[in-house]
């Protein structure tokens, strides 16, 4: 476990305290504080910072929620024309549910960039980043079903009770932004398994993900309660001066108390999001030349506000795709995907392009995929179902190498074959990347030692810039 | 371990490998998704151990050389051989086979579907598929099952000794560990103050020897305010705290304890408690999120057997087999120490309420889309089994059901063993997809009798038509009585289809009117049987049957076996409530501790087993188990006597010096202060407003049974706006009411004994923000408008909200406050005209927002 250092809470708590007025011996209560209480003022706080010097220092994950099908997008398997109907060996993998025989994809693939990557037509704008992507097509993961692969990707495991990744970063690094809360999770709705996806479980609370519906962009309706639409903000401040130094004088009586010298301060926090929420959430502020790089659409507004989250030192963002699990196509595949893909093409290319004409690509890692892929079978002759087996992720910027991919599925890009990754290594490079051991970020809870990466996970060195 | 959803099993599986050292993945090891691949414990070869009876004739032997070496030679000893053994699997000798790999033993004996090396070869599980690259021809497959038909002949037959198992459990030393052992009586620390409680003899002789003061006594409104929200979740009415603080008796106390105890809202915050545990929803969640329509009689049922104060004992009978208690049994056990009221409910109810209890067990989440209905089913009994463990015994059975136990003594053996009760119990109806989980019927002999009044109106009406029709028909010509009904129909006399009419009117009415009848989720006895162990945790891959019973480090040779005709559900409850059990008692106050303290005197409230914290105070815990026993398992009694104590009553004075020596408080110098959990916020809330409605019982819900509780466009959120208490807001899993889910509610999928209590800013942002506190404030404002001075005003405002009097300097403070607010509130005249609830002038703006700090300052949501 590393040791977390005590420094912000308790200098924000002093100046609080000392901006509230003094007269209350809420100095001398702090100065004697036990060792134990400083400790957990100072979890309460940020953490020691990096293992060593990152590449990436801000993520940014766009979810395709439901699982969108590799053969169309990424990896690329003429085999499948020639079995196509038939289940050859290889082929009649268990997934979900039952499927037939093999579907090719009616997408077309081209080489683009000086790399020469194979991108879909179905994503012709960020294909004119493909010197940009590290395209990983052999991911693999443990469970064929939407709950238990949503788990594993966000939290590393499919047991419900684990910190999620996002909730790992800050425990890692902290937030950059003290007026922002530092891991948020946008969607337009709720995706399926909600907010244990982004849960602390038992690391400090405050490092849980503050999730955004972002289906309307009005900022007051993005961040409930965010205005107080009742006192202006004087009078507001006077108010919860009153409740800061009923507080104060409550916490005095009691001696002293980390968890409420923590609420003091979360009461701050809330009370600065109010004016810099807002501000950060106005896609209104955008010039509208930006807004239309990002073109329309709640994906669209999502990788919007992505950016303007990461440019203001929010930590991690995740961006879901939608509403439940719109990538989720057992039916109606090819057509429902052509049309999510026309959602997403425009506004991943537009994100990639604005951070790196803002400079921030360098240190900012995308990340983009869903649980798990889809199969190269039919399901019902015009679907497909989950695969686990093995599924195409790509990410972009923050110390990765573009224009490249790395693994391989089988001739039918069912199974990932060789150069295999697994969620686990995902994870784990992506804290390197972050600058973090995935072996040594590890944190005590209930008599034993808890990871991210678990007892698993490898640093694929080989995707490294 | 915490092991809280069936398929959490692969990936605990795959800790227990690694946290062996053995991670590396391969194909023989390959993942696969339901079942656990990487295990290291073949618990399989535990069970087999005894029957490993290797034959070792010559004619065997020769097989073995001619048809079964030559393949393994060809196909597997390249890398499961003497110089690589992937999987941790060689099969070049007879004791790596029988050894087996990660997967499990390779080859049992005699038994070819135990036997993980013909699983491969047949190829029929399509993640462990051996030879990889092809298939084996038939002929070399159906040798390889005749040879282990044959009991697996082998040259090395006589001079190999049964291999070492990997999961072996030393039972001996596995009963060593504390929580495993029966409580003993301890002896009662002798310390020098007199009068002395035993609770407070044992906490108070860990702080003399750890040098730490005692902790002083709280101020009795504290203690007020404490007790109050711990016994009903609700805050102390001025008036109660105006009484207390004026009676000075001995007995004033033990009066407010007995006072709280005695209230009904005693049951619904205790019974709220026990929900935490029992997952307690009224939706099914996952991705078929139904609607439970009638868990709420559950939640009812809880709440009133807190409040009769049941005895534990009989709680959990009736709960894991009130089925199957006929009315002999049902009588309640009377025990002297316990003050009950005599239960005079007529027997139906009492019947009735028994069943209503099983649905203890059938309301855990379902994928009740599931394809695979084997699967389907033990993902059921898995959850059942995981949720009786974890609540009852302080045990995650559950992480033995692909392997033995890695930390605790649980076998895989032993899961089975269990799981064969629930599988011989009927949880379900259908499980066909959407499945259907198993109702009964709970009505009065009335209800029934009109039922089946009904139905029989209904028949008899039938009966009349048919016999109409009959007599309409005869009356035809006897040429024209051919053909269909309808058509025949038409040649009937006017009357006779007038009469047919008005029949059918008759029947669609009483169709339309049946008497809806009351139901509750709960369980039946199934189909007996003995379950096969599921090797991996699949039930495609079965070993040897397993006659049902208890887990074998917590029984002794006196315990009985179960019945052949009848599940032994009954037999299991009576097992977990002899009162000698080591578990069920220490388990239950442990969990009665933490919901007074925070904090168990075992941290880890869900766990006793060897990866469980050890208990604080040792002794103290077993004294309290064996009281709990002796008091006839009366929770009431516990309260009393856990309440009555000093220790109870200590003040949550901040110590400098106590903290030093003991950071975590775990030997108790001080009241542990507490967060209020989201109900207690929220009743709260309505309860210093004025507009708690304290209605009991009923169901809240609007959906009809069964019903898909949202879709996620037209979501429906009306039915958390109503005024009663918390415990009746419906539990609708996957989205819980924001306010709870804010505040640290239970996931309502997984029992949980030990809720967190978080500090973020989103909370801070509702209580700053939210409709929710506004319409709060504004009520709190005008409830105390009603008294004619500011004095008395703010006087009120403490003793409603913080449950004592202001100090005079908070007196000033809070007018000085007013005075201030108002003027400068006059000054910008800054409401939002629009508003509704926009106060009438400055003075009301002043006390709205005094009211608002009040409500969301830290005295109102902490108890100390």
């Amino acid at each position: 476990m590393r040791t977390p250092t005590n420094s912000t809470a308790s200098v924000n708590r002093r100046a609080l305290l000392q901006q509230l007025g003094g007269g209350l011996g809420m100095l001398g209560a702090a100065a004697a504080m036990s060792s134990a209480e400083r400790l957990e003022a100072g979890q309460a706080g940020t953490s020691a910072g990096p293992h060593f010097p990152p590449k990436a220092k801000r993520v940014i994950h766009l979810f395709m929620n439901g699982g969108p099908y590799q053969g169309d997008l990424f990896d690329p398997k003429p085999a499948l024309e020639k079995y196509a109907g038939t289940r050859p060996p290889g082929a009649d993998l268990l997934t979900e549910r039952p499927t037939a025989g093999l579907l090719p994809s009616p997408f077309r693939f081209r080489r683009h960039g000086d790399s020469g990557l194979e991108v879909s037509e179905l994503l012709p704008r960020l294909a004119q980043h493909a010197d940009d992507l590290c395209v990983l097509n052999a991911l693999h993961a443990d469970n064929p079903n939407h709950g238990p692969a949503l788990l594993q990707m966000n939290n590393g495991t499919i047991i419900p009770t684990r910190p999620s990744m996002g909730a790992w970063f800050l425990y890692g690094l902290g937030s950059e932004n003290q007026n922002l809360p530092g891991y948020l999770v946008l969607c337009p709705g709720r995706p399926v398994r909600f907010s244990i996806l982004w849960n602390s479980a038992f690391l400090p609370s405050k490092y849980q993900g503050t999730y955004i519906n972002h289906s309307t962009i009005d900022p007051e309706k993005m961040l409930p309660h965010l205005r107080n639409g009742r006192w202006d903000s004087q009078t507001q401040r006077d108010q919860l001066d009153l409740l800061q130094q009923l507080n104060a004088t409550h916490l005095s009586q009691r001696g002293n108390d980390s968890t409420l010298a923590a609420r003091v301060e979360a009461m701050e926090t809330a009370f600065r999001m109010q004016s810099e929420a807002h501000e950060a959430f106005d896609l209104q502020r955008e010039t509208k030349a930006t807004r239309q790089a990002y073109g329309e659409g709640h994906f669209a507004n999502g990788c919007l506000l992505a950016r303007r989250m990461v440019e203001r030192g929010v930590r991690f963002v995740q961006v879901y795709y939608g509403n439940g699990q719109p990538w989720d196509t057992h039916s109606n595949h090819d057509k429902t995907t052509r049309k999510l893909c026309q959602d997403i093409d425009q506004p991943i290319a537009a994100l990639l392009a604005d951070l790196k004409q803002r400079g921030l690509l360098d240190e900012t890692l995308v990340i983009w995929g869903g649980e798990f892929g889809r199969t190269p079978t039919s399901e019902n002759g015009n679907g497909r179902d989950h695969n686990h087996h093995g599924f195409t992720m790509w990410m972009a910027g923050g110390g990765v190498r573009g224009g490249m991919t790395y693994g391989e599925t089988d001739e039918f890009g069912f199974k990932a074959v060789a150069d295999k990754m697994h969620v686990h290594d995902l994870h784990a490079t992506v804290l390197h990347l972050l600058g973090l051991d995935h072996q040594r970020l590890t944190y005590r809870h209930a008599g034993r030692d808890f990871r991210l990466t678990d007892v698993f996970g490898r640093v694929v060195d080989e995707i490294l810039a | 371990m915490l092991r809280l959803a069936p398929r959490s099993l692969a990936q605990l599986a795959r800790n227990d490998s690694a946290a062996t050292g053995r991670a590396k993945r391969d194909r023989f090891g390959g993942r696969r998704w339901r079942v656990a691949v990487q295990w290291t414990l073949c618990a399989a070869l535990l069970v087999g151990a005894e029957a490993v009876t290797v034959a070792d004739d010559a004619e065997g032997v020769r097989f073995f050389e001619t048809k079964i070496r030559p393949v393994l030679a060809e196909h597997c000893y390249g890398c499961h051989g003497a110089e690589d053994q992937e999987s941790e699997l060689r099969v070049d000798t007879l004791d790596g086979m029988l050894r087996g790999g990660y997967a499990g033993p390779a080859v049992m004996p005699g038994k070819p579907t135990g036997s993980l090396l013909l699983t491969a070869v047949t190829y029929q599980d399509s993640d462990l598929r051996m030879p990889p690259d092809e298939k084996l021809d038939a002929q070399q497959v159906a040798d390889l099952r005749r040879w282990i038909e044959m009991g697996a002949p082998h040259p090395d037959s006589g001079d190999t000794p049964a291999p070492r198992p990997l999961g072996e459990i030393d039972l001996e030393q596995a009963r060593q560990h504390w929580a495993f052992q029966r409580p003993v009586l301890p002896r009662i620390p002798a310390l020098v103050s007199p009068g002395l409680k035993p609770i407070d003899a044992f906490v108070f002789s860990r702080l003399d020897d750890a040098e730490i003061p005692r902790p002083g006594p709280a101020d009795r409104a504290t203690l007020l305010r404490r007790a109050t929200f711990d016994l009903t979740g609700l805050p102390p009415t001025p008036a109660e705290v105006t009484a207390f603080l004026a009676d000075d008796s001995p007995q004033a106390w033990q009066r407010v304890v007995e006072r709280l105890l005695a209230s009904p809202a005693y049951g619904e915050r205790w019974g709220r408690h026990w929900l935490d545990l029992a997952r307690y929803a009224d939706s099914n969640g996952l991705d078929e999120n139904v609607v439970h329509a009638h868990a709420w009689r559950y939640r009812d049922y809880v709440v009133d057997a807190l409040n009769r104060d049941k005895p534990y004992d009989q709680f959990l009978v009736e709960q894991i087999a009130g089925d199957l208690i006929g009315a002999a049994e049902s009588s309640q056990t009377d025990s002297p120490a316990a003050n009950r009221p005599p239960d005079d409910r007529p027997a139906y109810q009492r019947r009735n309420e028994r069943l209503i209890a099983t649905g203890f067990l059938v309301l855990g989440p379902k994928v009740l889309a599931e394809q695979d209905e084997t699967k389907m089913e033990m993902d059921i009994i898995d959850e059942q089994v995981d949720t009786l463990g974890r609540s009852v015994l302080g045990l995650t059975l559950g992480c033995a059901r692909c392997h033995t136990h890695k930390f605790d003594p649980i076998t895989h053996r032993d899961y089975h063993a269990l799981a064969g009760i629930f599988k011989s119990t009927r949880s379900m109806d259908s499980y066909k997809t959407v499945a259907e989980w198993h109702e009964n019927v709970v009505e009065s002999p009335q209800q029934t009798q009109r039922y089946e009044a009904h139905q029989q109106r209904i028949a008899d009406v039938q009966k009349q038509l048919d016999q109409r029709i009959a007599a309409a028909t005869e009356a035809l010509p006897e040429e024209q009585r051919e053909g269909k009904a309808e058509e025949l129909e038409k040649r009937f006399s006017p009357e006779a289809r007038e009469e047919l009419k008005s029949l059918r009117e008759q029947l669609k009415q009483l169709q339309d009117t049946v008497p809806e009848r009351p139901m509750a989720m709960g369980l039946d006895e199934g189909t007996v049987e003995d379950l096969a162990i599921h090797l991996r945790g699949s039930h495609l891959t079965l070993g040897d049957v397993v006659p049902r019973g208890f887990p074998a480090v917590l029984t002794d040779p006196e315990t009985p076996e179960l019945p052949d005709d009848q599940s032994g559900r009954l037999q299991l409850a009576q097992w977990l409530t002899t009162g000698d059990h080591p578990l069920t008692a220490r388990v239950m106050v442990n969990r009665l501790w933490r919901w007074h303290f925070g904090r168990g005197l075992v941290a880890t409230v869900d766990n006793f087993g060897l990866q469980g914290e050890p208990p604080s105070h040792p002794q103290l815990l077993d004294w309290l188990a064996i009281q709990f026993v002796r008091s006839g398992w009366s929770i009431k009694s516990m309260h009393r006597m856990i309440m009555l104590s000093e220790t109870y009553r200590a003040s949550s004075r901040f110590d400098p010096v106590a903290a030093s020596r003991d950071p975590d408080n775990r030997l108790l110098w001080r009241f542990p202060p507490q967060r209020l959990e989201a109900e207690a916020i929220r009743d709260a809330h309505l309860a210093v407003s004025g507009t708690l409605d304290r209605g009991i019982g009923g169901s809240l819900l609007t959906l009809k049974p069964r019903e898909y509780v949202f879709n996620h466009t037209s979501e429906d959120r009306s039915t958390y706006d109503t005024k009663r208490r918390s415990i009746y807001v419906p539990v609708i899993r996957n989205h819980l009411y924001d306010l709870f889910q804010l505040f640290d509610y239970n996931d309502a999928s997984v029992l949980d004994g030990d809720r967190e209590s978080s500090t973020v800013a989103p909370q801070a942002l509702f209580l700053m923000n939210s409709p929710w506190i506004r319409r709060v404030s504004t009520s709190l404002a005008a409830r105390l408008e009603a008294l004619p001075t500011p004095e008395q005003r703010i006087e009120n405002l403490y003793l409603l909200a913080y449950g004592r009097r202001p100090a005079e300097a908070e007196r000033q403070g809070a007018e000085r406050f007013l005075k201030t607010f108002a003027s400068a509130y006059a000054a910008k005249a800054s409401a939002p005209p629009e508003s509704d609830d926009s106060p009438a002038s400055p003075e009301a703006a002043a006390w709205q927002a005094l009211c608002h700090a009040v409500v969301a300052s830290h005295e109102f949501v902490y108890l100390r």
